[in-house]
């Protein structure tokens, strides 16, 4: 008897051990996260804020345990090069190689499409939080791809309440357009048009300008622009090659000649060009973290931001740090790190946000954020200049008609 | 359309030349000389950038800073030209073109890595003294300023360069040797040294070339591809090796650019390779060049 309880106890004990260990004993599987931004490029300056925001919410939440208290997150991250076929092949070596559950990424809205149906062909999460064409939602539309950045219609809407606003004001009756010749810049100058012929028919487009991604001398452009003498002048270039178009028409003293409203002036460039961009210039920016500082998630994520890297987060930073914390809401919500799982938990979420409280669109997971439109000024309390009189255009606002998004997909599939 | 506004697209042009010229006539007096194709000079004009936003650093707070760190920039990247050469050019002199560029597109990746390791990811930017940082004006239309210091610069490097290969001894010693080394060599002149001197040389004109660029927009990673395929357009149109060609390929690939923005802007780069390519249909050792080049 007393062998056949010892054995039934031992068997018992074999039979536990055969199953492993109790799941509480167990080190989570760790949570791999794909960065797939411009390291390098054309798209440096807006990426390294962006790196170094999603650093630092990995190590708060890691500091918690990881994602859902257990599963600590590991960061791969891979330079595109701005190159649409160099991020596909980095975001199919994340995934294949690095095993990523979700990619962050990218930088160019090119390479974002291209990577797109990767990610789902892969069953892989993908977040947009810099590039912000709205072809990466709006068509061929991929129940993985969020995005968490006001998308080119949006801020292409909000730039054209504004414009139509002064144009009546000022009595303007004619633009020109100049955008980079690239995803971004052509979605985002259609858009734009499109908009300002349903909200002021009388504005008439006089020519249309495209210099090349990476364009380093626009004194060209520029003379073209003022050959032209059009009424105002709506631009679509961004990161350095805003930079170079800037200085450069400054130093023509373009802005002084012709309005130049909305084009995208973000944080980097207030912070970058805080001696040389001009005063008064009205500029339209995707995050700024001055807008929102009453929001006790963007408060804290600025003071610890500035004492890990000793300067004030961009527009880039804000967004890529929204990105990683949407994604571990989404997976609080989900219970589970299966980006199938997480990816049917996002759909419709509210999420905090430095921005405040958001939610992705269900029609195209498109972050209800907004865009600012403001008047570049100096303010005391900061060593660059910021937006005053700053107009939020909040998302719900600018997006495109939920009928439009189905209308464009439904002429996708024919 | 109104004249000043075509004059002002004519100088808009000129610059751009004045800016390609400035990289490729480095390029093209190292191959000219040399027979080296120098894959890497680009991003040997970045690093002139860098340099020149290291010493602009430093510098910034004296009137002459920025012209003073233009100068220091080319004298540096001229040194750092002389290593390049004397560890690993001169050892493919012998070689075939394929090696050349394996060698020197292998320079491409590793000067990019130690840019970003010294000067890091971030872009930087030069702030133009204000002698430099408004417009001046042509019948009424303005141009930026400090465009015309880079046409003054163009117009005085193709006139030293000119001065030097056509006036001096150790010019006809260079031009001699681009059509027979092993004769410049057996009259008892060290070949090996005059190609150093080449290759400093090319080398210092691509660092003026980068600190002049330095102040016009941000210097940034990458810039360098972009601008490689303009030079060796350049090139092909003026053709290797020849000072003149460079100058008018220049010329031509800036007015084309401008004045194809003025009045065809979707079509301004395509024409540029447009008449790249025809250049190479039509004449492939290019204007100026001579069919023993090709």
């Amino acid at each position: 008897m007393k062998f056949k309880s010892t054995m039934t106890v031992a068997c018992v004990f074999a039979l536990l051990f055969s199953l492993g260990p109790p799941s509480s004993g167990l080190a989570a599987e760790p949570y791999h996260l794909g960065v797939n931004l411009a390291i390098t490029g054309t798209g440096a300056l807006y990426c390294k804020d962006g790196v170094d925001a999603i650093d630092m919410a990995v190590k708060e939440i890691n500091a918690k345990g990881g994602f859902l208290g257990k599963h600590e997150i590991k960061v791969f991250t891979r330079d595109t090069h701005t190159k649409p076929d160099v991020a596909v092949r980095e975001a199919k070596d994340l995934i294949l190689r690095e095993k990523v559950r979700t990619i962050l990424g990218t930088y160019s809205s090119a390479c974002a499409v291209a990577i797109k149906p990767i990610a789902q062909e892969y069953k892989v999460l993908h977040i947009a939080a810099i590039s912000n064409s709205e072809n990466i939602t709006k068509v061929n539309f991929s129940p993985y791809t969020y995005q968490v950045v006001p998308n080119s219609y949006m801020q292409a809407k909000a730039v054209v309440l504004g414009v139509a606003e002064l144009a009546k004001k000022k009595g303007w009756k004619n633009y020109v357009t100049i955008a980079s010749d690239y995803e971004w810049g052509r979605s985002t100058q259609q858009n734009t048009v499109e908009l300002l012929k349903q909200m002021a028919p009388e504005l008439k487009l006089k020519k249309e300008f495209w210099p090349a991604l990476g364009e380093t001398q626009f004194t060209s452009y520029i003379t073209a622009i003022m050959a032209q003498k059009p009424d105002f002048v709506i631009g679509s270039v961004a990161s350095k090659d805003n930079v170079a178009w800037m200085n450069q028409a400054k130093a023509y003293g373009f802005f002084d000649k012709i309005p130049y409203p909305g084009s995208l002036i973000s944080v980097s460039e207030l912070i970058l060009q805080a001696k040389t961009l001009t005063r008064g210039l009205i500029g339209l920016s995707r995050a700024p973290f001055f807008a929102h500082l009453d929001v006790p998630m963007m408060a804290e994520f600025v003071k610890n931001f500035q004492a890990a890297y000793g300067r004030y987060p961009s527009d880039w930073a804000v967004m890529e740090y929204d990105a990683v914390y949407a994604l571990k809401q989404g997976i609080e919500k989900a219970n589970s790190i299966d980006s199938d799982k997480v990816k049917d938990a996002m759909k419709g979420l509210s999420i905090d946000t430095c921005r405040g409280k958001l939610y992705f669109r269900e029609i195209d997971n498109q972050l209800s954020c907004s865009s600012y439109i403001g008047v570049v000024a100096d303010d005391p309390k900061y060593p660059f200049p910021i937006y005053h009189d700053l107009v939020e255009v909040k998302g719900p606002d600018s997006w495109r008609p939920e009928a439009e998004i189905l209308a464009d997909r439904q002429a996708e599939k024919k | 359309m109104d004249p000043a506004l075509i004059f002002s697209q004519f100088l808009s042009g000129l610059s751009m030349g004045m800016m390609l010229f400035l990289i490729a006539s480095g390029l093209s007096l190292i191959f000219g000389v040399m027979n080296i194709l120098n894959f890497a000079h680009a991003t040997l004009w970045l690093i002139g950038a860098y340099f020149c936003y290291m010493f602009w650093y430093v510098l910034q707070d004296f009137g002459f800073g920025l012209w003073l760190s233009i100068l220091l920039a080319a004298l540096t990247l001229a040194a750092l030209g002389w290593l390049i050469e004397v560890v690993l050019i001169r050892r493919v002199y012998s070689r075939e073109l394929p090696e050349q560029l394996l060698l020197t597109y292998a320079l491409v990746l590793i000067l990019g890595d130690l840019i970003k390791l010294t000067w890091g990811v971030d872009d930087k930017v030069i702030a133009r003294p204000p002698l430099v940082a408004g417009p001046v004006f042509f019948f009424g239309v303005p141009f930026d300023s400090y465009f015309i210091f880079v046409i003054g610069i163009g117009v005085l490097v193709a006139i030293g360069l000119w001065w030097f290969l056509q006036k001096t001894k150790y010019g006809h010693i260079v031009r001699a040797a681009v059509y027979s080394r092993e004769m410049v060599g057996a009259l008892g002149i060290p070949v090996p040294r005059i190609y150093t001197g080449v290759f400093v040389l090319g080398i210092f004109i691509a660092g003026l070339a980068g600190a002049v660029q330095a102040p016009v927009g941000s210097i940034t990673l990458g810039m360098d591809m972009a601008v490689i395929i303009q030079a060796f357009c350049v090139v092909v149109i003026g053709g290797f090796g020849s000072l003149l060609g460079t100058f008018v390929g220049a010329i031509i690939v800036g007015e084309v650019y401008a004045f194809s923005i003025l009045f065809w802007p979707q079509g301004a780069l395509v024409l540029i390779f447009v008449v790249t390519a025809f250049i190479l249909i039509v004449r492939p050792w290019g204007l100026f060049g001579t069919p023993m080049r090709t």
